[in-house]
């Protein structure tokens, strides 16, 4: 006899729906989780299955205090924290895995059970996209099937488990909505959790070097959406302004960091009509806001200010998806006077760089007979000589502007923004660059405009005395298509192509379009419910002055009458168990003859009083009595409760 | 005869069974007439591999029933008459000195048969008792330190006289619990009487009658009765009864576990006697008085003053779930 047994199996009917529990919760993290968690996961899965399969011993202790001293280390080493949303959910999910190799009864189980409900719920920590919600009511309801058929110790089908874990979660819903609507929001939550910052960005770059990156990757990433309750401005006026550039080393564009700038305001007179809008603007982790140029007025909730060269920023960097309503006017005056520090400082080039260029700009310069003859002229040079609009341009090297200028004369915006910037400043002209999106695309699910990655331009800023600072595209006398249509056309053949497509397929459009109608109506409706919309949906609720001791007191008294309602919904649905269907139908049966059973008559012995007292019944109830007997006393595949139904209908329907 | 030799032949399988049974029965019904659930019960308690007490008067066919038993099943019998002065060694066996081969030799007693009738057996002393009874527990017997199989199948059929008290040792509770059945067999109607008076006698009838069945059929049927069905609703229906006699003012004494047992498997047997497709109310109620009667002992103050009596009462008492 070995000393130490194996596992009986017993698990072997049960574990599947553990393992698939667990699995269902770990992937959501998994992508964010470095590799050797997703490795460590599968590795315990399979090792607990062949354990349980083959009837092996589960591990020693030593091993498994080993193991999970040697993850814990690995999480320390891959995130040098244990707190937070990336190492919490790391060391969750690796200590669920090694839980699976002492898991030796159902106890254990139900243990995994709850981290896999836990390890769902954090999943909401990192993100809350429009799918997250049914693919976390599944996972849930995946959890509680396999809580049923653990628990339940009669044999219940697959289904039948399936569909009372799916009536549980059922009576969940309208709790979950009262949490969700009464659940206080705070401004700032205390329970913060603190955001993985770790992951990429996306986003404007707050600088600019052409032709160090020799492609430009269209990246189809919604950056923002726009709402327009009015009309939707033409292309050529939806350049959304970001950050500007205004220092140049001879390669690279800088900015300064926002700082709010009280003048950055007054600079500005606003002409015409004003165009009103609200923006979803996705998380950038940056301080920039966008805005259509020219912004006149904006949302002070969201903290955003102007700072100076009328660049819109916020106090905290978009770290969530946020929402804003911004007032703008396409057409405005900006500057009318600039001082002679700030005209030097914009016309300011380093000394040795890019000299063809400069040589080329003071030439052009003396022939012209204004300023304003010279800036078109330029920009006549770009559309007329052979300058080419590309994603792919060639690597530029030292004196990028020269070489793009006399010798490649490919490139995108960054490029001819870049050149042109360079061209006025050695003219004299003060200009700058201004980083931001150009266009957007109309979803004509929603009536809004969405404006992706691939949507990022860069154009130009100039001053000319009476004008003040004005906007000129250099990239729209080479392309013009790229400002009149935007990028949509190049990025649907890229969706396309990537499902064996070679057109731009009408079908793909309409399903990537009302998916993202969808997420935007998900945005607006579930995501924004904060603070604000909290506040006013209460007061529209009829509270007066709502603070979160009211909403609370709400909220539980709404929970209390939600159980109540479920619990008496609950009695009144209470079913007999099916076995007494049975019994039902030969009470029936009983009742319909007219002769009521003593205590303790058996079938047979009621059959044959029965017929004793009343002889015409005498085929019928010998039928309905072996029915009935098999059904309820025999072996379940004898059992024909429909036969004993119908029996029983047609003799209580003839006894009648 | 013709039934002995087909089955030989037939495989065992669950229809053959069942044919054989009912061929046994039909036999055992044309020599005992009118007790047809008697014999029902009979078969049940042996197939259920119980022993079978059989009380009441002398003279309404005790031991007919016990050697027509014997008879039909294909087992060998032996008859032990119970008397006052009967030894243990009068029903075990005694080792006899033989002077030829200067050894003991252990003679068996009338014990070693597959059906042993213990006639009149509250006439002997509780040590000659008490041997059978050990024997029927054990399904074997030690002498001189060495150990004797009983045969397999072993049955006992052990019959006693309710009216006889002077000089007799009635059985005790603990050792009345060793039979699984105590069964009465009362007077045959008017009908049944007559046709037994103007018939051809019993025991010629009987030394007509061949085997039905084999120790292999037998061997089968009893496990067959093992797998008999039974569903919650009737173990629900079981518990009741066995949980009334524990709590009814009227019982001074309930069933036991091993009593509760008991009543399963003479339910079950019935259910297969009766060819039931499970364990059905009536087959726990058939067995009832046999098997729970001789458990049961009446409260002081109780009107229920028989077996029957109470048992009935205790049917009747209980709800069929």
């Amino acid at each position: 006899m070995s000393k130490r047994i194996g596992t009986d199996g017993s698990l072997l009917h049960s574990l599947p729906w553990t393992l698939g529990a667990l699995a269902f919760s770990v992937v959501p993290h998994l992508q964010f989780l470095p590799i050797w968690v997703t490795a460590i996961f599968l590795a315990c899965s399979a090792w607990r299955w062949q354990v349980e399969r083959k009837r092996w011993r589960l591990p020693p202790t030593w091993i498994r205090i080993v193991l999970s001293l040697l993850c814990f280390i690995g999480v320390l080493a891959s995130y040098e924290s244990v707190s937070g949303v990336g190492p919490g959910s790391a060391l969750l999910a690796v200590m669920a895995a090694l839980k699976l190799l002492e898991t030796k009864e159902r106890r254990d189980q139900f243990v995994l059970l709850f981290i896999s409900i836990f390890l769902i719920m954090s999943s909401l920590l990192r993100e809350q996209y429009l799918w997250s919600l049914p693919y976390l009511m599944s996972g849930v309801l995946f959890t509680m099937t396999a809580w049923l058929r653990m628990a339940d110790a009669r044999k219940m089908s697959v289904v039948q488990s399936l569909r009372t874990g799916g009536r549980l979660m059922a009576y969940s819903v309208p709790l979950m909505i009262a949490m969700w609507i009464f659940f206080p929001r705070i401004a700032t939550p205390f329970w913060a959790v603190p955001i993985d910052t770790s992951g990429a960005t996306s986003g404007l770059s707050d600088q600019m070097s052409p032709g160090d990156i020799s492609s430009l990757s269209l990246s189809d990433a919604v950056a923002f959406r726009v709402n327009f309750p009015g009309a939707i401005p033409p292309p050529q006026q939806r350049y959304w302004r970001g950050l500007v550039l205004h220092r140049f080393n001879g390669r690279t564009w800088t900015g300064n960091d926002p700082s709010f700038d009280t003048r950055a305001r007054d600079d500005v007179d606003y002409l015409g009509e004003s165009v009103k809008y609200q923006i979803t603007m996705e998380p950038t982790r940056q301080h920039w806001i966008l805005a259509l140029d020219m912004p006149s007025e904006w949302d002070r909730n969201q903290r955003i200010f102007m700072a100076s060269q009328q660049q819109l920023a916020r106090m905290q960097p978009v770290d969530q998806r946020i929402t804003y309503s911004v007032t703008s006017h396409p057409s405005y005056r900006l500057n009318n006077q600039l001082s002679r520090f700030s005209s030097d400082y914009y016309t300011q080039l380093p000394g040795n760089s890019n000299p063809q260029s400069v040589e080329l700009a003071r030439e052009m310069r003396a022939s012209a007979d204004s300023s304003e003859t010279y800036i078109n002229q330029v920009l006549r040079k770009f559309h007329q000589e052979e300058y080419f609009y590309t994603l792919q341009p060639p690597p530029l090297g030292n004196d990028p502007v020269d070489r793009f200028l006399f010798d490649t004369r490919q490139g995108f915006c960054e490029h001819y923004a870049s050149a042109f910037a360079v061209l006025m400043r050695a003219a004299g002209i003060p200009a700058r660059v201004v980083l931001g999106y150009q266009g957007g695309e109309i979803n004509p699910m929603g009536r809004y405009l969405i404006v992706r990655q691939a949507d990022a331009h860069a154009w130009n800023e100039v001053w000319l005395p009476e004008r003040g600072w004005f906007r000129v595209d250099p990239t729209a006398a080479v392309a013009p298509q790229r400002i009149d249509e935007g990028r949509s056309g190049a990025m649907f053949d890229g969706i396309g192509a990537s499902w064996g497509l070679d057109a731009p397929s009408e079908f793909l459009y309409q399903i990537t379009m009302t998916w993202d109608a969808l997420n935007t109506k998900w945005n607006e409706w579930i995501l924004a419910y904060g603070p604000d919309n909290q506040s006013k949906f209460m007061e529209w609720l009829g509270m007066d002055d709502p603070d979160w001791q009211k909403m609370m007191l709400t909220l539980v008294a709404l929970v209390i009458l939600l159980i109540l309602i479920i619990s008496v919904l609950l009695i009144m649905r209470y079913r007999p168990p099916p076995k007494d269907e049975i019994a039902r139908l030969y009470r029936k049966f009983t009742v319909a003859a007219g002769v009521d059973p003593a205590i303790g008559e058996t079938p047979l012995s009621y059959f044959a009083r029965l017929t004793k007292e009343i002889p015409e019944l005498a085929g019928a109830a010998d039928d309905i009595t072996s029915l009935y007997l098999d059904a309820r006393y025999g072996p379940s595949e004898m059992a024909s409760v429909k036969a004993l139904q119908s029996a029983v209908t047609g003799f209580a329907r003839q006894r009648h | 005869m013709q039934q002995g030799n087909t089955l030989e032949k037939l495989p065992l399988s669950g229809d053959k069974l069942k044919v054989a049974l009912v061929a046994a029965r039909q036999s055992l019904g044309n020599i005992i007439l009118g007790k047809n659930s008697e014999i029902a019960l009979a078969l049940a308690c042996l197939l259920a591999r119980g022993h079978l007490l059989i009380e009441d008067l002398p003279g309404l066919g005790k031991t007919i029933l016990a050697q027509s038993l014997a008879r039909v099943l294909g087992l060998s019998f032996q008859r032990i008459q119970f008397t006052s002065d009967l030894l243990p060694a009068d029903i075990v066996g005694v080792s006899i000195f033989r002077q030829e081969s200067g050894e003991f030799e252990f003679q068996r007693g009338p014990i070693f048969a597959e059906l042993v009738l213990a006639d009149e057996v509250n006439r002997a002393t509780p040590k000659a008792q008490s041997a059978l009874l050990e024997a029927m527990e054990e399904r074997q017997v030690s002498v001189d330190g060495q150990t004797h199989s009983l045969p397999s199948p072993y049955f006992v059929v052990a019959t006693q006289n309710p009216s006889d008290q002077i000089g007799t040792f009635p059985l005790p509770e603990s050792q009345l619990d060793r039979f699984l059945m105590r069964l009465e067999l009362g007077y045959p109607n008017e009908e049944n009487e007559r046709a037994l008076l103007t018939g051809t006698d019993r025991r010629q009838l009987l030394a007509e009658v061949g085997p039905v069945l084999n120790p292999e059929v037998l061997a089968a049927l009893q496990d067959a009765v093992a797998k008999v069905h039974m569903t919650d609703p009737l173990i629900d229906y079981i518990q009741a009864l066995v949980r009334f006699t524990r709590e009814s003012p009227d019982i001074e004494t309930g069933l036991s576990p091993r009593g509760a047992l008991a009543l399963v498997a003479a339910a079950r047997a019935h259910a297969y006697v009766e060819s039931h497709s499970g364990v059905f109310p009536d087959d726990v109620q058939a067995v009832f008085a046999s098997v729970a009667g001789h458990r049961l002992k009446p409260a002081s103050s109780s009107a229920y003053r028989t077996p029957a009596e109470l048992s009935r009462y205790v049917l009747d008492n209980v709800h069929i779930p």
